[in-house]
């Protein structure tokens, strides 16, 4: 059934059996991922996949379903869930459904160059990262991971207030993985880029920078125990803000999950920090034209120039704050109920290469990888800590690997604790919770056991 | 959910260019996830998950294609679009599938579908009380309730045609206790294969005390000392540091590769003595197990470290064939959009002889770390990382006071060596595991261990 019939008779339907007004959030993802081992194509996968996201107004309450078989027993199910599941909620958030903005943005979310790319072209991709990396040192025993892949997302919005929009996106990626062997020694060294031009994808350097870095790490040592200045390099930087980019939720400020409810207009960060959510990049992987509500987006202000300035919103969350949505509503996927997410956020970048960071560190650490965040840090307390590993610095220049060390230490004194930022922003894999993109940042002080 | 007629054509378009082995995957799963925040029903979704996975071998070679639109017409499509991918020919043999059924060890006795979304969130409700009774520095407490019934076919071109069903329950509590700008949060989450009759053995009122429990706790405690110290870690989701540290290096997706530190270390000593490692899916009602795996292979018990000796791997078709082994019934995946691969199903350290008044009063100075958070391992290396979501000091072979913070740190083959007690309450907890083929149930369980030295992060200064 496509997709325009398929929603009108499910209105219909729905109508009939007397809920009152709809939604559909339908997303059609297509996608394809190779990946080489030993010269050979390992795996390869290919997919086309819909789904249909359905809610609906019940008693003055709204109720989730969602199908991904878009057939005649589909409609009755999706209503009859929607109506169960309305009638179980006992929050008395007052939801309305979008009837549309006056008008969208023009934002680059699709290229359409990278569809007319044949597989031939993601199976040599992915050949040349292994090759590469294999060619880059010796000491590459083994790339365990050259994998391309292309992503595509075509997301449908309509309801029974007169919303009816749709955008396409597409990118993709390249990830490689060198395990280097010294000796008894193994260490790993890595790289992800995701891209919207397959001439930015460059497999060679990327494989280059994965086995130079694993090359890098060996004859790693752990340091003594004590606090350190750090340079926690761009990747762990966004990772880090990823972990904790829930705070700024206005939802969680709601429920009380946030420390920072209360810390609007304030200080929270040092000077030179801005954190910005901008839906409106080009070729971004968190860029879209509206939201999970069908809202119209726009670039938002979250820390400007160390002062929380915003919170992401909403319709509901803005409608309890009394202010206007910020168009971060976000649905995961067309199996998750309406949240608020970051869509491109990113700490601005600096004035400082990673070169002058290094030699503004002059003594301490970089860390260039933390293991453990879904579990080792703490989104409610801001409280983090890791296993890492990276360099140290000695008078401004890298003196060795450091490894076997966990790093420890609290979000939100990190803010604060910003000494520079670094001029080299970089954003990671997009996903369902946004796109993530820091410079390295150079802290003035963390908690680190080694030995 | 397919004709037998589509299979056999499908599988036939699969094999029309150089695949040797073709196999098809259906699944049509239901649903129910409701999220309750302090007492208040925020959000209920039922849903239904519903598509077809095609894989195809040449060799050691592997293609995936996967689609819901379960039309013949397209089904035969994909499979030729995936075919493409693996260039040559094989011969034609006409194919005949024999239906195979194996016994359901894994009784349900109430479906999910059979009780209303109100009966489900009376148990959160429950479980919201228990939580919320427990102690005035609660703050927040956020219940989640799942459900799912999936129903799959699985066909292959050796003549494979076979189904199962799995119902599961969840119930997960994490309870926030607050005290001036501070928070700590506890979390509890039990799950079985089973239906609503899950709630006949777990009293929802006590999970939620249990989670807020480990919140009061670890909000009065001090952070734990950093240094290299005797670790004792509890039974049950104690277990988790065997799953991450040792238990993916088991799976032979990281053996076959020789990319695990147990890569061709079959009837090596790898760990203590004390040591008795099982992975067995096969356990009438465990979260992670089932009747077969998603490969079609019937699930069982598999030894994998026996007194400290290496004696097996898991093992899945593909892999199989890279290190020419028999699978062990441990091919899994999240749904149809994953292609299967090895993976854990309840996996635990078998029981030993001490007590664990023994193992504390045997303990001069060191954590007792008794509920785990969760972790992560880099299989290449065994560095692995876990955080301690309730841990005290044991001083003088006495528990003394919760200290919150410690994250354990090391490597697994060194963690298993150094393992120097081991006690008699082997239990096990619920967790869903994360790797390349999604997000899958599993059990992780233990009896309580004491590891002689394990390097403890925490923010306080060295000890």
């Amino acid at each position: 059934m496509d997709l325009r019939e398929f929603k009108e008779r499910l209105f219909a339907l729905g109508s009939a059996a007397g809920l009152g007004d709809m939604e559909i959030y339908a997303a059609r993802t297509k996608e394809l991922e190779v990946r080489i081992f030993k010269s050979e194509v390992d795996d390869y996968s290919l997919s086309d996949v819909v789904g249909v996201g359905f809610r609906a107004q019940y008693g003055g309450k709204v109720g989730y379903a969602f199908t991904e078989r878009m057939d005649e027993a589909s409609l009755q199910f999706l209503v009859e869930a929607a109506k169960a599941n309305a009638q179980i909620i006992d929050s008395d958030d007052e939801i309305e459904f979008f009837p549309g903005s006056p008008a969208y943005p023009e934002v680059e979310t699709y290229n359409a160059a990278l569809d007319d790319l044949s597989s031939e072209e993601y199976i040599d991709a992915a050949l040349r990262l292994e090759q590469a990396a294999l060619a880059a040192d010796s000491r590459v025993d083994l790339v365990n991971w050259a994998l391309t892949g292309y992503y595509s997302e075509e997301v449908f919005m309509a309801n029974t207030k007169g919303l009816e929009q749709s955008y396409r996106k597409n990118f993709a990626v390249g990830y490689v993985s060198a395990v280097v062997k010294d000796k008894d020694q193994i260490k790993t060294g890595h790289r992800f880029r995701c891209v919207f031009d397959w001439d930015e994808l460059k497999p060679g350097e990327l494989a280059r920078e994965a086995a130079e870095e694993g090359a890098s790490l060996l004859d790693a040592d752990t340091v003594p125990s004590g606090d350190y200045r750090i340079i926690l390099r761009r990747d762990v930087a966004r990772d880090i803000l990823a972990t904790f980019a829930g705070v700024f939720s206005a939802e969680a400020v709601q429920k009380g999950l946030s420390l920072l409810g209360d810390k609007l207009g304030t200080k929270i960060a040092a000077g030179h920090v801005t954190l910005t959510d901008n839906p409106l990049l080009p070729k971004a992987g968190g860029s879209r034209p509206f939201d999970g509500e069908g809202v119209a987006v726009q670039a938002t202000t979250v820390i400007k120039d160390g002062q929380l300035t915003n919170f992401l919103h909403n319709l509901k969350t803005a409608k309890k704050a009394g202010v206007e949505t910020t168009g971060n509503a976000n649905r995961g996927s067309y199996k998750s109920p309406v949240g608020i997410a970051p869509t491109n956020f990113y700490f601005e970048p600096g004035t400082a290469s990673f070169d002058e960071l290094v030699k503004e560190l002059h003594q301490g650490l970089i860390i260039i990888d933390v293991q453990g965040l879904h579990s080792g840090a703490n989104p409610v307390s801001g409280d983090f800590s890791l296993g890492a590993y990276g360099y140290l610095v000695e008078g401004g220049r890298i003196a060795r690997a450091v490894d076997q060390i966990t790093v420890s230490g609290n979000f939100f004194t990190l803010l604060q604790d910003v000494a520079a930022v670094g001029t080299d922003l970089e954003f990671g894999a997009p996903g369902g919770g946004g796109n993530i993109g820091s410079p390295s940042l150079l802290i003035k002080s963390l908690a680190v056991a080694g030995k | 959910m397919l004709l037998e007629s589509t299979i056999l054509q499908v599988l036939a378009a699969a094999l029309s260019t150089g695949g040797d082995f073709a196999e098809i995957f259906a699944e049509d799963t239901s649903t129910t996830s409701i999220n309750m925040i302090n007492g208040k029903v925020e959000e209920g979704v039922l849903g239904r998950d519903f598509g077809v996975g095609i894989r195809i071998f040449q060799g050691t070679r592997s293609v995936y294609a996967y689609t819901n639109d379960l039309s013949p017409a397209n089904l035969i499509s994909v499979a030729q679009e995936a075919a493409a991918a693996l260039p040559g020919s094989s011969p034609q043999e006409t194919l005949v599938l024999e239906r195979s059924t194996v016994p359901n060890a894994h009784l349900v006795k109430i479906r999910p579908s059979d009780v209303s979304q109100a009966r489900k969130v009376e148990v959160m409700r429950e479980a919201h009380a228990g939580a919320q009774g427990t102690d005035p520095l609660i703050s927040q407490v956020a219940v989640r309730y799942h459900d799912s019934h999936q129903q799959i076919l699985v066909a292959n071109s050796e003549g494979l045609l076979t189904e199962d069903q799995r119902v599961r329950t969840r119930l997960a509590v994490q309870a926030v206790a607050t005290k001036g700008s501070e928070k700590q949060s506890g979390f509890y989450g039990p799950g079985r294969h089973m239906g609503f009759e899950m709630f006949e053995l777990i009293n929802p009122r006590e999970a939620g005390k249990r989670a807020a429990q480990i919140a009061a706790t670890m909000i009065h405690a001090d952070y734990a000392p950093s240094g290299r110290y005797p670790v004792v870690i509890h039974n049950e989701f104690g277990g988790v540091i065997f799953h991450e540290a040792c238990g993916h290096g088991l799976e032979a997706t990281s053996v076959a590769k020789g990319t695990s530190v147990f890569a061709g270390k079959l009837g090596e000593k790898v760990a203590s003595e004390l040591v008795t490692a099982i992975d067995d899916g096969s356990i009438p009602n465990a979260w992670g197990s089932q009747n077969i795996d998603d490969e079609g292979t019937p699930t069982r018990r598999n030894v994998l470290i026996e007194k400290g000796v290496l004696k097996g791997y898991m093992i899945d078709k593909l892999n199989g064939r890279r290190m020419g082994m028999a699978p062990t019934g441990n091919a899994r995946r999240q749904s149809y959009r994953f292609a299967p691969t090895s993976r854990m199903t309840n996996t635990f350290i078998d029981g030993g002889t001490s007590t664990v008044e023994e193992i504390i009063g045997n303990t001069e100075w060191g954590l007792f770390a008794k509920t785990m958070g969760g972790g992560s391992v880099n299989p290449t290396t065994g560095e692995f990382n876990f955080a301690v979501m309730e841990g005290y000091l044991i001083e003088n072979g006495q528990i003394t006071k919760p200290v919150r913070g410690a994250t354990l740190i090391g490597q697994g083959s060194e963690i298993l060596k150094k393992i120097d007690m081991v006690a008699n309450n082997l239990a096990r907890g619920q967790g869903m595991c994360g790797s390349i083929s999604g997000s899958i149930p599993a059990d992780v369980g233990q009896p309580t261990i004491r590891v002689a030295e394990i390097t403890v992060g925490g923010r306080k200064g060295g000890n």
